[in-house]
């Protein structure tokens, strides 16, 4: 089932076109990434979705029916711009953040409590929230939406601003909870991640949805190969290469991308002969990121 | 409705807990008290210290008369005006050194009365500080009711008679409500309605500007947008309203609980003074009601101006209006306390925003009729709705908006959007 079904959903301020006709699904037990460069239209989108903003025009559909405010207690939502009551105090605030999403006092309070203790922040539950690092505030505000044991999350730039430990716990929060069968859906402008953790990507640039499919059939559709190739000397000759299209040539390593049926057995033995240091050849399928910048410049 | 009411319990929980509370629930009347009172106690306060006045009679008819008219008396026992006859050669000679005395203190003032002063009828006071209205209010009715004596005496009258026969009257003032008469001074009566009207008009202007301050620190926290992931943003408007104007009236009800005990007190220990206490329970209810009625109607003007602005600095200049309508009826109700049965008072007590103050004020001093009170408060809670209904459509996008103060038709146009 669609936890999420997006419907030419468009919205404009005044005579800026923030949105138009974006249109996407997100399945039960999937991550789904909200891609595109700043100012692309996630952000509102996301808005869109929480009926924050109202559309101008479209639909957007709910575990299979259209929104009302009752489907605010199965949904967690973390904005972009997002901050706690610097003043109270942890346990409470997680608290009546639990009771807003629905749920009981004392089950809030019992379930915080227990995330806190997971994310090893139990002796800090009678802190003030000013008196946590910013790290230590990210976690909280993500514990903040997940009490209520939402089926659909919704997180704008999850990863923005953690350091790599946090990172990877965050992450694997996140597959576990793609594993009981929720639906994620966040927005990231940074391909790489995207590309590893999610089964569906929407693509937006300017307000317009570029392309909105499975991971695994947009590469199969976009993506060209290209070899990566880590290396030391003068690599000038490689562009007179037959089969190569184009170079992006970082020094010490490049990433040759080839004209559709190139061989690359050839590339590696004009690779092997010349008189470059090779310390690693790599054919790869291109990455998202090539793929948005071929779909972007187009 | 269940989300409204944890926004108010957590708005009220972390406001009621507090020291500013607590220390305004218990200081807030004594302050208001003291701050009426305080001039009238100092003015007693400088009355410690004798007041030495220079006299430079050309008449040479005038210091004995003066002595005896000035016979006020210090706490010490002391008399609190001293005059020093000053010698008139002495002064031409040396006024520099007079002059200077005045201005050193030693002399509070000097009077010159000329030898024409019959016909002139002017004296000359001078001192340091010309503004002490009592002091020269004294002197001239002093000297005015010498000056009198002597010229009765050229005319051969006798003042005594004369004094008796043009005595004045004595007012005596009663106030006549619901077929009974109530013995009232006027000035008590004034003082209690400046006392709750004080009381009132800070307590609808702290508790407005605290739900701004309190919109503003949301929007710069950014938890804004997390809260709304599980309400809306009238859930979050009429929580925060509801919730802080709960911790208000919790004051409300300590000081009126305060204020009954004291009157229960007073009134069996000192029933002399019980007397002269103007409220009555009405009083204290109608207090209540037009508290709420002022939170309401301002309170939501000033969510309002927080949803505008991303910072204090803002909002402060954009809050000047709303605050205006709330200090300009305190400052009406000085006009208002004076005649508060005429046509004026009467319209101005109906209209929003002023209806707070003004139609408790004349409730106070008046009782008007039930009917015109009944309207007042069913027009106000009209306008609240809609307050209520316009700063809502403000609120849903203001404060999602960050950085920039919002422009007048930006605003309106936010009011027209779906």
């Amino acid at each position: 089932m669609d936890y999420l079904d997006v419907e030419r959903i468009t919205k404009s301020f005044d005579s800026f076109m923030a949105v138009n006709q974006a249109s996407f699904k997100v399945p039960e037990g999937t991550i789904y990434g909200l891609l595109g460069p700043n100012g692309a239209g996630k952000t509102t989108t996301m808005r869109m979705i929480m009926n924050i903003i109202i559309p101008d025009s479209g639909k957007i559909i709910f575990f299979g029916e259209s929104f009302n405010e009752s489907h605010k207690n199965r949904i967690g939502y973390l904005p972009e711009e997002r901050g706690l009551y610097s003043k109270m105090k942890l346990l409470p605030h997680l608290q009546f953040f639990g009771e807003l999403h629905g749920l009981t006092a004392s089950a809030s309070k019992k379930i915080a409590t227990e995330w806190l203790e997971r994310f090893d922040l139990i002796e800090w539950s009678d802190k003030k929230v000013q008196d946590l690092s910013k790290g230590m505030q990210q976690k909280v505000q993500f514990i903040g939406i997940i009490l209520h044991q939402p089926d659909l999350l919704i997180i704008d730039e999850p990863f923005s601003g953690l350091d790599p430990i946090n990172t990877k716990f965050l992450k694997d929060i996140l597959l576990e909870f793609k594993a009981q069968g929720k639906a994620i859906v966040l927005s990231t402008h940074l391909m790489d991640q995207a590309e590893k953790l999610c089964e569906g990507i929407c693509l937006i640039n300017k307000g317009e949805v570029i392309i909105a499919e499975d991971l695994a059939s947009i590469k199969k559709k976009y993506g060209r190969n290209s070899v990566r190739l880590e290396y030391q000397g003068d690599a000038g000759f490689i562009h007179k290469i037959p089969g190569v299209k184009e170079l992006d040539n970082y020094g010490n390593y490049m990433e040759i991308r080839l004209q559709e049926q190139a061989d690359t057995d050839q590339i590696l033995k004009a690779v092997a002969n010349s008189r470059l240091k090779i310390s690693k050849f790599e054919v790869a399928e291109s990455s998202l990121n090539d793929i948005f910048i071929d779909l972007v410049g187009r | 409705m269940l989300k409204i009411f944890k926004i108010v319990k957590r708005e009220f929980l972390t406001k009621v807990f507090t020291r500013g509370f607590i220390i305004s629930t218990i200081l807030g009347p004594v302050l208001m008290i003291a701050i009426i009172l305080a001039p009238a106690y100092f003015i007693t306060l400088g009355s410690d210290k004798p007041v030495r006045i220079g006299i430079l009679d050309y008449t040479a008819t005038f210091g004995e008369p003066l002595r005896t008219t000035f016979q006020d008396t210090l706490n010490t026992g002391e008399r609190k005006f001293q005059f020093s006859d000053i010698d008139i050669r002495d002064y031409t000679m040396q006024t520099v050194n007079y002059l200077s005395l005045v201005e050193t203190g030693e002399f509070k003032g000097i009077v010159v009365i000329p030898e024409n002063v019959y016909e002139s009828d002017s004296v000359l006071f001078m001192a340091k500080t010309v503004s002490d209205l009592e002091l020269v209010q004294r002197l001239r009715n002093g000297i005015s009711s010498i000056v009198r004596q002597q010229r009765l005496k050229l005319e051969n009258l006798d003042p005594v008679k004369i004094g008796q026969l043009t005595r004045g009257i004595s007012i005596y003032t009663i106030k006549v409500y619901e077929g009974t008469e109530t013995a009232r001074g006027f000035g008590e009566e004034y003082l209690t309605a400046m006392i709750f009207l004080v009381i009132l008009y800070m307590t609808i202007l702290i508790y407005g500007s605290s739900i701004m301050r309190s919109v503003i620190e949301e929007k710069s926290s950014r938890i804004i947008e997390i809260l709304l992931s599980s309400c809306n943003s009238f859930q979050l408007m009429m929580g925060k309203l509801l919730g802080v104007g709960a911790v208000g009236l919790v004051q409300y009800v300590i000081w009126v609980t305060m204020g009954m005990g004291v009157f229960v007190i007073v009134t069996n220990t000192m029933p002399a003074i019980a007397e002269s206490i103007t409220f009555s329970t009405t009083a204290l209810l109608f207090f209540v009601i037009f508290f709420i009625i002022g939170f309401f109607t301002f309170s939501t003007l000033y969510a309002a101006v927080g949803a505008m602005c991303s910072d204090m600095q803002d909002a402060q200049s954009v809050s000047i209006p709303v605050t205006l309508l709330i200090v300009l009826p305190f400052l009406i109700s000085f006009m208002v306390i004076r005649d508060p049965a005429s046509e004026i008072s009467q319209i101005l007590s109906l209209l929003p925003f002023f209806t707070p103050l003004i139609m408790f004020l004349r409730v106070l001093l008046i009782h008007p009729p039930g009917i015109e009170i009944f309207l007042s408060i069913l027009i106000n809670l009209l306008t609240i709705v809609g307050i209520i209904w316009i700063t809502a459509k403000i609120y849903r996008v203001g404060i999602l908006m960050y950085g920039k103060r919002a422009t007048l038709p930006e605003i309106l146009r936010w009011i027209k959007y779906r």
